[in-house]
């Protein structure tokens, strides 16, 4: 299972959203406001997700804020971290 | 919202990391003296530590052992509300009977949430009820109720961040409907390692000392701490040749209806609970010497508390004490009455420690050293998780 | 003041909505008897019928504490015939013995498991008292006042007496007002640990040997407002008070029919007889929705709807024939005109909510 699949099944699972399926999210759709219509709330959860499954912390928000624009820059905010 | 009489209050209590008294309290805010430090009575992991503005053990009262098996938030409250009956003049004696009333706000007061007892649960362990037979009794309105022999209306209030605000409005009302001739009414809450967590697991706390509105704050540190008004009937002031310190003119109270944790951005809720507070006192925006801010330091409380104090009160002083006591949860709304209530009495303002650079998206800056007020109404406002606003509106004369 | 009950929602281990319980009430026994693992019987709710008033997806974060909450809100304003906001101004009140006890625990769960870097922030918003208030005013985007109490088990008297300060106010022109406590299995724990293990399942309130309380969950909400009018079928709560019993006893009125909050618990069970006038009908409730801090509301609701229906239900027939005053039974009694709900607890707390026909 790839990097962006396991964050989409992750992301699905803890969330709790059940209106689509880890398949339907796109790599490249924003997972805040518009796309997936993630909430501030949803946020500070990702970051414990995030550190809770792939050992990365997100120091703050305007980290987060990066690292949560999509599937992809959230795989690549982890990709990178892991690596250093 | 009907117009409302004043309520007299006539006796106060206090007791925060900032001092053991109103007095003391007082003197660390004009001092500009605040003591900010890592938790001492737990212990957390987390990457950095976030101070906190905990009471020193040797700073509660040394109580009978009764009082000491209840919860510290109960020690808490029943710390300031021996103070506030003192300043009122009243003996334990006077506070028996059915017209006499007690409502306290408290978020930890009333959780079952001891962590010891919940691991030793989860590992098969048997653990001592003791804990939950504490819980059970230790209801913060029932176990000063139960100390004074009051058997009137007696209500603890969970509106998280507005409930030590929530309930002296409440009190006051049950005064001016004239249900009681009494009431003891405040909030206690004390710091926990579950709340501590909780806050730092929402990334609204601060790492550093909190600054309140200012440009670079990064959110609240907790606190802890309680505080008691006295309020008292025209009449029952009067048979017993007692003095009001000061009176509740009014109070409001709003949901934004928005999001369980941010604060509606338009600050709807809060607008209306100030207009309510307003409303019911017969008072003006322009009447207002100062706003006794929730200021809490997190981005969208001061961001949305700014803007509605900047659009309903322009340039009026206002200030957030929560620099100098932390975030006291339930007690944090009846902590800044008391505070309100000093400053009004002694004409004076501290300034909101913590504040260094403007920040230009609030439009709003305030009071960077201690300042002389003339008017004699102040405003006391809090909102609370769940988008719940409360405003109290509270002066040294009757009209 | 009188608070016309202009319309009322339930949930509890007997369904969800008026018609619900009044079913469960003629058949006079509860239809669920649920044992949850280790911890013993309990009476469990569900929340399926939300997703009719509000989108599942909407619901995601929404713990069953608040679930049961919004249900029976959705349904008390459903049967009131307002519209989803309300008509007016619209306060809110919520009062809970123990809150949301699931989420705290879950919270700490988060906690112990993960370590404290990794608590969860939904879990931990949802554990404050306030959460189901907040999260019903977020639903039926509710801009009124808005407060939640807790006083154990006379959270719902205590509530009460500030809906009817609001109105009187004019802080709000009508009142959503409800009570709601959740089952979790350390409050199973905690009460074997306490009274020991009885896996009868049957409760035997007023029973002066048998502690045969069975936790109970549930929600208990009512649209209250100062205006009768013709949606005011439910009659209207006269009197609220809660107190301390004095030496001297209760001077209780022998003119209204009696329903006791006895719920099982041996040692406040016992204080009842001591304080009923003699020769009073009373009627007692509780092995129909369970043991819990919120039951007094599911007396409050059962006498609005004895009230709606010109007549008394029969009490269950676990509820034993008591000296000194008469158990309703059976369905041959004249409507209703009077209902005081009385709830007594600890050594000598007492709670009284009045229904009288408007």
């Amino acid at each position: 299972m790839n990097l962006n699949e396991e964050l989409k099944k992750i992301i699905v699972k803890d969330l709790f959203i059940e209106d689509i399926t880890w398949d339907q999210i796109e790599d490249d759709s924003p997972l805040f406001g518009e796309g997936l219509g993630l909430d501030s709330l949803d946020a500070v959860e990702l970051v414990v997700i995030i550190q809770k499954h792939f050992n990365v912390e997100i120091k703050d928000m305007d980290e987060g804020r990066i690292a949560f624009q999509s599937i992809n820059s959230l795989a690549s905010f982890i990709r990178e971290r892991q690596r250093s | 919202m009907n117009r409302g009489a004043p309520v007299a209050i006539a006796g106060i209590g206090c007791l925060s990391a900032a001092g053991r008294s109103l007095k003391e309290n007082m003197t660390s805010l004009f001092a500009g003296k605040r003591h900010a430090a890592p938790p001492v009575r737990f212990s957390s992991r987390h990457p950095v530590s976030y101070p906190v503005f905990e009471i020193p053990e040797y700073d509660l009262p040394n109580d009978a052992s009764e009082i000491k098996k209840v919860s510290r938030t109960c020690r808490l409250g029943l710390s300031a509300a021996v103070e506030a009956l003192q300043d009122a003049g009243l003996d334990a004696g006077q506070m028996t009977g059915t017209r006499v009333g007690v409502c306290i706000g408290t978020t930890v007061g009333s959780t079952m949430n001891n962590e010891g007892f919940y691991r030793d649960y989860l590992s098969g362990m048997h653990p001592d009820m003791s804990v939950i037979e504490s819980f059970l009794r230790g209801n913060p309105a029932s176990v000063i109720a139960r100390e004074y022999g009051i058997t009137g209306p007696c209500q603890t209030v969970v509106n998280a961040c507005s409930s030590g605000t929530d309930a002296i409005g409440i009190g006051a009302a049950w005064i001016s409907s004239g249900m009681c001739d009494m009431v003891i009414a405040g909030g206690a809450d004390e710091l926990c390692r579950v709340t501590y967590n909780g806050f730092i697991s929402l990334m609204i706390t601060d790492d550093s000392p909190c600054r309140p509105f200012d440009r670079d704050r990064k959110g609240l540190n907790l606190g802890e701490g309680a505080a008691v008004l006295i309020l008292e009937s025209d009449r029952s002031l009067l048979e017993r040749k007692g003095q009001a310190r000061a009176f509740v003119l009014g109070y409001g109270s709003a949901c934004d209806g928005y999001h369980l944790t941010a604060p509606s951005p338009d600050g709807k809720g809060l607008r209306k609970a100030i207009s309510d507070a307003l409303i019911q006192s017969g008072r003006r925006p322009k009447d207002i010497a100062f706003i006794n801010a929730h200021g809490t330091a997190t981005k969208d409380n001061d961001r949305t508390e700014a803007m509605v104090i900047r659009e309903m009160f322009p340039g009026a002083p206002f200030f957030s004490t929560k620099g100098y006591t932390g975030h006291a949860l339930g007690a944090a709304g009846a902590i800044e009455a008391a505070f309100t209530i000093a400053c009004l009495e002694s004409g004076m303002i501290p300034a909101n420690t913590g504040f260094v650079s403007p920040d230009p998206e609030l439009g709003a800056i305030p009071v960077i050293e201690n300042t002389g007020i003339s008017k004699d109404i102040a405003l006391s406002d809090s909102l609370a998780f769940g988008g719940h606003n409360g405003a109290l509106l509270l002066g040294l004369a009757r009209g | 003041m009188e608070m016309y009950i202009k319309g009322l929602g339930v949930v509890g281990c007997f369904g969800s909505g008026a018609g619900d319980l009044a079913a469960c009430l003629e058949k006079g026994a509860p239809p669920l008897i649920a044992k949850v693992s280790a911890s013993g019987p309990a009476y469990l709710a569900e929340t399926s019928k939300l997703e009719t008033f509000v989108p599942k997806k909407s619901l995601r974060r929404i713990d069953h504490f608040s679930q049961m909450a919004a249900l029976a809100a959705c349904l008390a304003v459903q049967d009131a015939g307002e519209p989803s906001s309300g008509a007016g101004l619209t306060g809110l009140i919520v009062c809970s013995g123990y809150g949301a006890a699931q989420s705290t625990f879950s919270f700490l769960d988060s906690v112990i498991n993960d370590g404290d870097a990794c608590a969860s922030p939904t879990l931990f918003s949802n554990s404050v008292h306030n959460s189901a208030a907040g999260h019903i005013s977020i639903l039926l985007k509710m801009e009124g006042p808005c407060l939640t109490v807790s006083q154990f088990g006379m959270s719902v008297h205590s509530a009460l007496l500030i809906a009817r300060q609001w109105l009187h106010e004019g802080r709000a022109d009508q009142v959503l007002f409800g009570a709601v406590d959740e089952y979790c299995n350390v409050l199973g724990y905690c009460r074997r640990r306490f009274f020991g293990e009885d896996d009868t399942g049957i409760m035997t309130p007023l029973s002066q040997e048998r502690q045969s309380a069975i936790p109970g969950e549930g929600a208990a909400f009512f649209l209250l407002s100062k205006e009768k009018n013709e949606k005011s079928r439910y009659g209207a709560v006269v009197d609220v008070a809660m107190g301390r019993i004095e030496e001297k006893g209760m001077n209780l009125s022998g003119d209204a029919i009696y329903f006791l909050g006895a719920d099982g618990h041996k040692s406040c069970d016992r204080l009842y007889k001591g304080v009923i006038p003699r020769g009073i009908e009373a009627a007692c409730y509780s092995p129909l929705y369970g043991s819990l801090p919120a039951g007094p509301a599911f007396d409050m609701a059962i006498a609005a709807l004895s009230i709606r229906e010109g007549r008394l239900f029969a009490s269950p027939e676990s509820v034993k024939d008591q000296e000194g005053f008469r158990i309703i039974r059976g369905s041959n009694t004249a409507a209703p005109s009077l209902i005081t709900c009385l709830k007594l607890e600890k050594e000598d707390e007492y709670g009284i909510i009045t229904l009288a026909d408007g």
